[in-house]
C-alpha cells in the first residue's frame, strides 16, 4: 500500500478539524474509504445514498479529475500522491 | 435565567445570549457556509442541529453547549433509493427522538447519536405513491407528541397532510377531515393536504392548531376533524403557528395568499389568539408598519419557557417580544435568510 494525502475543502474541514489526512491505499477509492472510515460524517457528505460520489463533489488524483477517466475512483495510487476533494463550480 | 437564541440561516447559524432578554450578545457564526435547517434539544439536554448543503447533503450535529458541535456518525439516511435532502425538524419525545426530513419521512433514534432508523409505518404508508412535493419540497416538517399519552403522535407533511399515530409511531393515519384539499390525487383522496405549521394546545392535548396552505384550522378532537378558525386573521396563507406553553396563547404570521406570500397591507404583523383560535388579533407594536415585506418561514417562529416569542425573517432580521406580542424588539443584526429559530432557557 502507498501512503497518500487526502485534502478536503475548508467547509468540510469544519466537520473533522483538519484539511489533510494521510492514508494508506492502493487506489483512490480505497483512500477515500480510509478517510471516511476514520471520519464517518464525511461518508455522508461525499457519497450519496447509492454510494456514488455526490454530483457536485469533484475528486482529483494529483492533477487529474477522476470523473474524466474510465477507471474513475479505481485509479491506482502511488506513494506521495495527492487526492484533492473540491466542490464543483455550480452556476450562480 | 439565561436565554440562548439559536438562529439557523441559509449560510450558517447565529447564537444570541442574554441574561435579561434586553441585552443580547451575538456570538461568532457557526456552521459557516452551511444551511442550518433545524434545531432541537435532546432528552438528555444536548442540542441537536440539522445542516444541509447543495453539494454535501444534510448532516446531523450534537452539542453540549450550542457552541462546539460534532457531526453524528449514524444520522438519518435512506437505504431504499429515496434521497435525503434536508432535515426539517428534530423533536424529542418521551421515548426517543424523531427527525422529520425531505424526501418526506421520519427517522427515530433512542439516543441522538444514532443509529437513526427509518419509521416504516409513515415512510412506506400505502398513500406514499400519491405524495407530491410542494414549493418547499416533499418534507416532513413537524412532529408533535401528546404529553399525557406518548403513544399519540402527529406528523405534518407539506402538500400531503397531517398523519396521526395512536400506537407510538408504529402505524400512521391521515387526519385531514374538514380541510380543503390542495393537490387532489386520482386514487388516494386522503392525502394532498398542504399543512404548513402545526401546534398542540399546551393546556388540552386534544386541541391542535394548523396553519394550512388554505387557511388556519383548529381541531378539538386530536385531529379527527378540523374547523376553519380564521376570525380576525387578514389572510388564510402563512407558515408558522406556535403555542406558548404557559399562557396557551397561539401566534401566527399571516401572509397574503400563496400567489404573493407577503405580509398583508405592507406591514409586518404577528397575530395572537388567547381563546383557542376563536378570534385572532394583530400584535405588532415595534414591527415595521410601513414597508414591511419580510416573510417568516415555518420553522422560524418559537416560544420559549418564559413566554418569550421570537421570529426570524426571510430578510434576515430577528424580532422578539417578552410581552405576549404586544411590543416587539429587533436584534441589531442582519443575517442571511432565516430558516429556523429556537430559544432555550438555560
Amino acid at each position: 500500500m502507498a501512503q497518500v494525502s487526502v485534502h478536503i475543502p475548508s467547509i468540510l474541514a469544519t466537520l473533522i478539524g483538519v484539511r489533510e489526512v494521510a492514508v494508506n491505499a492502493d487506489s483512490v477509492k480505497e483512500a477515500l474509504a480510509q478517510l471516511t472510515s476514520r471520519h464517518p460524517p464525511l461518508e455522508q457528505a461525499l457519497f450519496d445514498e447509492a454510494g456514488v460520489l455526490r454530483a457536485h463533489v469533484l475528486c482529483f488524483h494529483n492533477a487529474e479529475n477522476t470523473r474524466w477517466h474510465a477507471e474513475g475512483l479505481d485509479r491506482a495510487v502511488l506513494a506521495g500522491d495527492r487526492i484533492t476533494i473540491l466542490q464543483a463550480v455550480a452556476g450562480g | 435565567m439565561a436565554t440562548a437564541l439559536f438562529v439557523g440561516t441559509d449560510k450558517g447559524a447565529f447564537l444570541f445570549r442574554s441574561h435579561d432578554r434586553v441585552h443580547w450578545q451575538q456570538e461568532a457564526p457557526q456552521f459557516k457556509g452551511w444551511k442550518v435547517t433545524a434545531i432541537g434539544r435532546a432528552r438528555d439536554g444536548r442540542f441537536v442541529a440539522g445542516s444541509a448543503s447543495h453539494v454535501y447533503g444534510p448532516l446531523l450535529h450534537l452539542s453540549d453547549d450550542l457552541t462546539r458541535w460534532s457531526a453524528v456518525d449514524q444520522g438519518p439516511r435512506y437505504t431504499n433509493g429515496r434521497k435525503l435532502e434536508q432535515i426539517w425538524t428534530i423533536t424529542a419525545t418521551q421515548r426517543g427522538h424523531y427527525a422529520g426530513v425531505a424526501e418526506a419521512g421520519l427517522f427515530f433514534a433512542v439516543d441522538p447519536e444514532g443509529p437513526w432508523v427509518a419509521v416504516p409505518g409513515l415512510n412506506d404508508h400505502p398513500t406514499r405513491p400519491a405524495w407530491q412535493p410542494g414549493l418547499g419540497g416533499l418534507c416532513a416538517h413537524v412532529v408533535l407528541e401528546n404529553p399525557v399519552n406518548p403513544d399519540q403522535l402527529w406528523c405534518g407533511i407539506s402538500a400531503v397532510g397531517v398523519f396521526r399515530s395512536d400506537d407510538g409511531g408504529e402505524s400512521w393515519h391521515p387526519k385531514n377531515r374538514g380541510v380543503p384539499i390542495a393537490i387532489p390525487d386520482k386514487e388516494h383522496k386522503e392525502v394532498g393536504f398542504c399543512v404548513h405549521g402545526l401546534a398542540l394546545d399546551p393546556r388540552d392535548p386534544s386541541v391542535l392548531y394548523r396553519q394550512d396552505h388554505l387557511g388556519m384550522f383548529r381541531s378539538t378532537d386530536s385531529g379527527d376533524s378540523w374547523q376553519h378558525s380564521n376570525a380576525g386573521l387578514p389572510a388564510d396563507f402563512g407558515f408558522p403557528v406556535v403555542a406558548d406553553p404557559h399562557t396557551g396563547a397561539v401566534y401566527a404570521y399571516p401572509l397574503e395568499s400563496d400567489e404573493y406570500r407577503l405580509p398583508m397591507g405592507d406591514a409586518m404583523a404577528v397575530y395572537r389568539t388567547t381563546d383557542q383560535a376563536q378570534s385572532w388579533v394583530a400584535r405588532g407594536q415595534g414591527l415595521a408598519h410601513e414597508g414591511g415585506y419580510a416573510s417568516v418561514l415555518r420553522g422560524s417562529m418559537a416560544v420559549d419557557d418564559q413566554s418569550g416569542i421570537y421570529f426570524g425573517t426571510t430578510a434576515g432580521t430577528v424580532h422578539y417580544s417578552t410581552s405576549g406580542g404586544d411590543v416587539w424588539h429587533q436584534l441589531p443584526c442582519l443575517l442571511p435568510r432565516i430558516l429556523c429559530v429556537k430559544a432555550f432557557n438555560l
